[in-house]
């Protein structure tokens, strides 16, 4: 009996030991891939700083507000409009696409994001 | 204000401190301006602005020109507040001066004469008016007041209003060509 259990014990450790390292091995990449990051965008200045790059759908873009002025990160498009007070930070999920925002506190104040 | 009037207001009042200033012995070179006065113009100029910008939220009923004096009077009035924190937290009691006198002066008259016109000729003119305040304020600062103040953090709010004004300067010149 005991035999019989340290025999089930080796082949589970085995086949548990070997089956999450080969999935790993060929699930590594898709899962990296799929996890959403964090990209960020400071503003200060009267300017959003620079771009993230190697923005992917589903990523998050946060900005925040460093400047002594409300500000907002408002898109063309009218797909989302986020109001950062000073010190403040928001967020919205990227889409695929050319992701243009403006702040409509501050016209002159414009930038392009490229999201894969 | 036409830009070389106003360009000779702000010369002539800081011309006007440097020989008050030129007068005094002192130990040291001191700066034509110091930073009490710095503070004041500062200030002042920002008042200004908030002061036309209300004028033309009262007469203007161009949605361009209104998001415009919208932008001046939150932006100008958002950079005092911080002015005026920061002279509190220095200790500093901002201190009038030709410069700020001879601002307040010629505000006074464009705030008259603009008050004369209606419809386009005030949009126009009042936009015209802003373009140039803002080239000789953001001149005044890049010249003078930020390369004259010996407080960091002053200079520091000064720089930034610089970017602020270069950007609202920009606005207003995009405005100017869309009014013509």
């Amino acid at each position: 009996m005991l035999r019989t259990m340290i025999l089930l014990a080796g082949l589970l450790a085995l086949t548990g030991g070997i089956a999450p390292a080969s999935a790993a091995s060929t699930a590594k990449q898709p899962a990296a891939a799929q996890a959403h990051r964090v990209h960020r965008i400071v503003i200060d200045k009267m300017q959003y700083g620079p771009m993230p790059t190697d923005v992917r759908a589903g990523d998050i873009i946060e900005w925040t507000n460093k400047d002594i002025l409300e500000h907002s990160a408002t898109a063309r498009d009218g797909h989302f409009d986020v109001d950062l007070k000073p010190g403040a930070s928001g967020r919205v999920t990227a889409t695929t696409g050319m992701l243009a925002f403006f702040c409509k506190f501050h016209p002159t104040m414009t930038a392009t994001l490229v999201v894969k | 204000m036409n830009k070389p009037l106003l360009a000779l207001a702000l010369a002539f009042g800081i011309a006007s401190v440097a020989s008050v200033q030129a007068q005094t012995p002192a130990a040291s070179p001191a700066p034509a301006i110091n930073d009490a006065q710095i503070a004041h113009i500062a200030y002042t100029a920002g008042e200004i602005d908030i002061t036309a910008a209300k004028q033309a939220l009262e007469k203007s009923s161009n949605k361009d020109v209104r998001a415009f004096a919208e932008e001046m009077a939150r932006d100008h009035a958002a950079v005092n507040v911080q002015a005026l924190a920061l002279v509190k937290k220095l200790g500093v009691t901002p201190q009038d001066n030709p410069t700020s006198q001879s601002l307040s002066k010629h505000a006074a008259a464009e705030i008259k004469k603009l008050a004369a016109l209606k419809g386009n000729a005030f949009d126009k003119a009042y936009v015209d008016n802003e373009v140039a305040y803002h080239q000789a304020v953001n001149g005044a600062l890049s010249d003078t007041l930020i390369p004259s103040a010996q407080n960091a953090e002053l200079k520091s709010l000064l720089e930034t209003g610089l970017k602020l004004f270069q950007s609202h300067q920009m606005h207003a010149e995009h405005l100017a060509q869309n009014l013509k």
